[in-house]
């Protein structure tokens, strides 16, 4: 993941490099394949619906004054009722706590990136892979998980320290300002380290070098050259991280609302689902304003990086500067460990000692049981979400990459007329938060013809899930063919190789490792997916993360510590699969 | 007065010795180039120097003060040692203007603003890249940036300056340009330089000595006439163009007045005079170096005393442009032998080849 990738995404740089000569393989494509347009048209209807026309529906749910599916009038109610000083808090609130997060998410992140790209602290490729776990842990069950450590009356926390120092009081209160903060900085750390931790290995140690044999210092270098060299990369990833901290809703959900700290998307939830009668219109128009300042920043962050990033990789191989902490390197290995400790190992901990005690904040012996995993083993409801959401993840990630795959291949490969807009319909909905997607998605389906009876089914979530993971197989894929050069197509088409031969031989075989990374970045992405499944879901068609957070407004923490356990489980053989068999690292996303 | 001195000088990874034993001396305004093939220790010896890399043994010295001592634990870091160096990728900062760049030295220092306006100008119009000033560093050419490294690497007056083939990326005319202004440069400013290639023609042209490298180890220091002319061994003489090699005995040996020794040589089929380095006793197996350059077709009636000559078949001519090869089959082996482009022997017609005994060279064998 460099620097650029952001901008890859945005207006696909990589198109405007010189294209495919008259022998690739793009060229005899066309010659093999007469009806191109006609294979443009169909990525951009497919395209279309996943993102154009759940936000037309959007704008035209906003004006429309009934539920979807109704007969109504249309008006401008939506817009006027979302004007109000309890929502301009909400506003401050959202963008308040996404900066209160992502600014020591960011700083967190560069340290830790340094340690493990730029020190000879012990076992730094296995500390490398404990940081970024937690990115892949779905935010629920950490969110739950925290929701038990960090309860004011018996949350283990508490009690270790009230048992500790014999106070009375309680010190952690998760349900607070503090509490969102705290557990979206725990996904924002590793998300962000993704990013930094590559362009601090990819830095030509020269650049360094030469700063110091002008006579300044360490600790100067690294203010004055490294840090201001990565400032652009920096910039974009601080903005990144913002905009997905907007987009947050697990963390505000859990410890948020019970504080009556309202965000944007909690409260387009809450319109929806908490209320007498769900206010549609009220919502739609929400969302619809969350798209334009999500619009905003995007603009933004694209006119602040216009012409910025350095490249600061040259040809030649090298190995970065590695600094020697002496006795120093066991703290900074302490504050990996302690990292990894806090964000992965205390909340599995706590989901693995929940889940054998009868009730959650009661730890005595008398009270060991293993009633929950019966109970859960013999819910016929967690049993069909489960396998909806293997069908999903494995249709999902599949669908999701060979889409990804088509598009990326058509808009840096080929030059066929209607390629930018391909690869613009595909980056569309990185601007739009799950919750608002499946509000689009809602209206979508509404509209549909009535003998297309998509909602209400397990394919509603499925092209939902397509949509929100588009841009990120689009961009795996753009990345992936980007370092394959047209020599090797041609080279293989000259040596008598037919065309598919080399789509296959070549394309197929050099390009999957980055495919299997974006395939099981996919399936976490849907399997971690709560905002707009909460939306789209209907009876028959839940999901596992719908049925945890149910269960869980129901009080049963123990069963959500029991299904927690499993899908942990599942995360870390996929994630050791992923690091073992792939031999990419997942940060060529 | 040495400017920089190496004694004993070792760098290991691991268990890899990268440079081995090395002692060098280079005094004070002394242009000396490390010449070796990829992977000999050069930029090893020289980041060494630098304090860029730390040595496992031996002591290093710049104007006679220690600045690095492996046995003794003694390190100065780099930024302590007032070298300039310039950088093969010239590690230009793209985040700053050509002006910013060469200035960040002498702000590090704390010089005021007029001073460091003046000494900025100066150094770059020393590269002729005055007018560059205002330029972000990215919107320069290989060659531009180039001439901005050695300003920046100029600016403070450090006491020796230190390159790392600064020329291996630009294209082969402006190489010798560049090179050649350079070593002007440096001749006007008397600054002491240690210079890192492995292009043979560039050392040749540039260096005041030049420190053949193998392996980890000198193989020879010298000027660049003794280097090309007496090559130590070999190893040496093989590293400069495709030279002949000639097993043959040694008949006679006889001082010089120069230090060197006059041979008498016993090969099969021939007979002739050659230069060595050092007295041979009779009978002892040597091998002669004659450069394909340094032959030439001969009439058999024309050669004279001081000469060696050959006598064979053609087996294979090549135009080349500048010059044609020719491969000859005589009693001694085949023989290269580069003659203008203009003659046109036919292959089968049988030739005599001479070299003067100054232009060959006898090393012992092995
Ligand atoms: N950081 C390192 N770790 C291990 N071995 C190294 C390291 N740096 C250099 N070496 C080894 O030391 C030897 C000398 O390397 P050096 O870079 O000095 O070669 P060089 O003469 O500059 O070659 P080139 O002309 O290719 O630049 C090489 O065999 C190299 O593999
Ligand atoms: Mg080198």
């Amino acid at each position: 993941m460099t620097d650029n990738t952001a901008g890859t995404l945005r207006g696909s740089k990589l198109a405007d490099k010189p294209l495919a000569g008259p022998n690739s393989l793009a060229f005899r494509l066309s010659r093999y394949f007469t009806g191109r347009d006609a294979a443009v048209l169909t990525l951009v209807l497919i395209l279309g619906f996943l993102a154009v026309y759940p936000l037309a529906m959007l704008f035209y749910g906003s004006l429309h004054s009934t539920p979807p599916g109704m007969a109504g009038e249309f008006n401008l109610d939506g817009y006027r009722s979302i004007f109000t000083a309890s929502n301009m808090v909400v506003l401050l609130n959202t963008v308040g706590i996404s900066l209160a997060k992502t600014i020591p998410a960011l700083l967190m992140a560069v340290l830790l990136a340094w340690i493990v790209a730029r020190t000879d602290t012990p076992y730094r490729d296995k500390l490398e892979v404990l940081i970024t776990l937690p990115f892949f842990v779905p935010p629920i069950l950490t969110a739950m998980a925290w929701g038990m450590l960090g309860n004011p009356q018996v949350g283990l926390l508490n009690q270790v320290w009230k048992w500790a120092t014999g106070s009375q009081t309680s010190i952690i209160n998760v349900y607070s300002y503090g509490g969102v903060v705290w557990h979206m900085i725990q996904y924002s750390t590793p998300f962000l380290f993704l990013f930094i931790v590559d362009i601090f290995r990819a830095m030509d140690p020269s650049l360094e070098e030469s700063s110091r044999m002008c006579g300044a210092s360490r600790w100067r270098t690294f203010r004055n050259i490294t840090l201001m060299l990565m400032l652009p990369a920096l910039t974009n990833s601080f903005i990144l991280s913002f905009i997905r901290g907007i987009e947050s809703f697990e963390s505000p959900l859990f410890f948020g609302t019970p504080a009556k700290i309202t965000v944007i998307t909690t409260e387009i939830y809450n319109s929806i689902n908490h209320r007498a009668t769900p206010d549609y219109q009220y919502a739609t128009a929400l969302s619809f304003a969350i798209m334009a300042l999500m619009f905003i920043l995007v603009i933004w962050q694209w006119r602040l990086l216009r012409g910025r990033t350095f490249s600061t990789v040259t040809g030649k191989g090298y190995a970065p500067n590695v600094m020697k902490l002496g006795k120093w390197k066991w703290v900074t290995f302490g504050f990996c460990i302690l990292f990894f400790f806090v964000t992965v190992v205390l909340p599995i901990g706590q989901l693995a000692i929940g889940s054998f005690f009868r009730f959650f904040g009661f730890y005595s012996r008398d009270m060991l049981t293993l009633e929950h995993y019966s109970a859960v083993l013999g819910n016929a409801e967690v049993w069909r979400a489960f396998s909806n959401t293997m069908l999903l993840g494995l249709l999902g990630a599949t669908a999701t990459m060979v889409l990804g795959s088509v598009v990326a291949y058509v808009s840096i490969r080929t030059r066929w007329r209607g390629r930018r807009l391909i690869d613009a319909l595909a980056w569309l909905p990185w601007m739009m938060p799950g919750m608002v997607l499946g509000i689009g998605f809602l209206w979508a389906f509404a509209m549909l013809p009535g003998p297309i009876p998509i909602y209400g089914t397990i394919w509603a979530l499925l092209l939902a899930y397509m949509a929100l993971g588009t841009p990120v197989s689009v961009r795996v894929m753009t990345s992936a063919y980007a370092q394959l050069s047209y020599d090797l197509e041609e080279c293989s088409r000259v040596h008598g190789a037919s065309f598919f031969q080399t789509l296959w031989r070549i394309l197929i075989a050099l390009a999957w490792p980055s495919f299997a990374v974006g395939w099981v970045l996919a399936f976490f992405g849907i399997m971690r997916e709560l905002s707009a499944s909460i939306l789209l879901y209907s009876v028959g068609s839940e999901v596992l993360s719908v049925v945890l957070l149910r269960l869980w407004s129901n009080g049963q923490a123990e069963q959500v510590s029991v299904i927690g356990l499993f899908m942990m489980l599942l995360v870390i053989v996929f994630r050791w699969a992923q690091l073992r068999f792939i031999k990419n690292r997942i940060s060529t996303l | 007065m040495a400017a920089i001195t190496l004694e004993n000088v070792s760098r290991h990874f691991g268990s890899v010795a990268a440079v081995d034993n090395v002692n060098l001396n280079v005094d004070a305004g002394e242009f000396v180039t490390l010449l070796g093939p990829s992977g000999c220790g050069k930029t090893t010896t020289l980041r060494m120097v630098a304090g860029l890399e730390q040595n496992t043994g031996g002591r290093i010295a710049i104007d006679n003060q220690v600045v690095s001592d492996a046995n003794a634990s003694f390190f100065i870091p780099p930024e302590r040692r007032m070298l300039g160096m310039v950088f093969q990728s010239y590690a230009i900062w793209p985040h700053m203007t050509v002006f910013d760049n060469v200035a960040y030295p002498l702000r590090i220092r704390r010089k005021s603003t007029q001073e460091i306006a003046e000494k900025v100008k100066t150094a770059l119009r020393l590269v002729e890249m005055e007018n560059y000033a205002d330029r972000p560093a990215p919107a320069l050419s290989g060659g531009q940036q180039q001439r901005v490294a050695i300003a920046r690497a100029l600016v403070f007056e450090p006491r020796v300056l230190l390159l790392d083939e600064p020329l291996s990326n630009l294209d082969a005319r402006l190489r010798t340009q560049t090179g050649d202004e350079f070593r002007a440069l440096q001749k006007r400013l008397g600054i002491t330089s240690l210079y890192v290639t492995h292009d043979q023609g560039e050392a040749m042209a540039l260096s005041d000595r030049i420190v053949v490298m193998h392996s980890g180890h000198i193989l020879q220091i010298g000027s660049p006439e003794e280097i090309y002319r007496r090559p130590a061994n070999r190893g040496v003489a093989g590293f400069f163009g495709s030279p002949n090699f000639l097993p043959s005995k040694v008949q006679a040996c006889a001082p010089q007045a120069d230090g060197s020794f006059l041979l008498t040589l016993d090969g099969p089929g021939w007979v002739g005079p050659c230069g060595c380095s050092s007295a041979l006793a009779v009978g002892t197996d040597v091998l002669v170096m004659v450069r394909p350059e340094n032959m030439r077709i001969a009439d058999k009636a024309s050669i004279g005393a001081g000469e060696m000559s050959w006598t064979g078949p053609i087996v294979q001519s090549i135009f080349r442009g500048t010059h044609r090869s020719i491969v000859a089959e005589t009693p001694a082996g085949r023989l290269n032998i580069d003659v203008p482009s203009v003659h046109n022997p036919a292959v089968g017609e049988s030739i005599t080849l001479a070299a003067d005994s100054k232009a060959v060279w006898a090393t012992p064998t092995n």
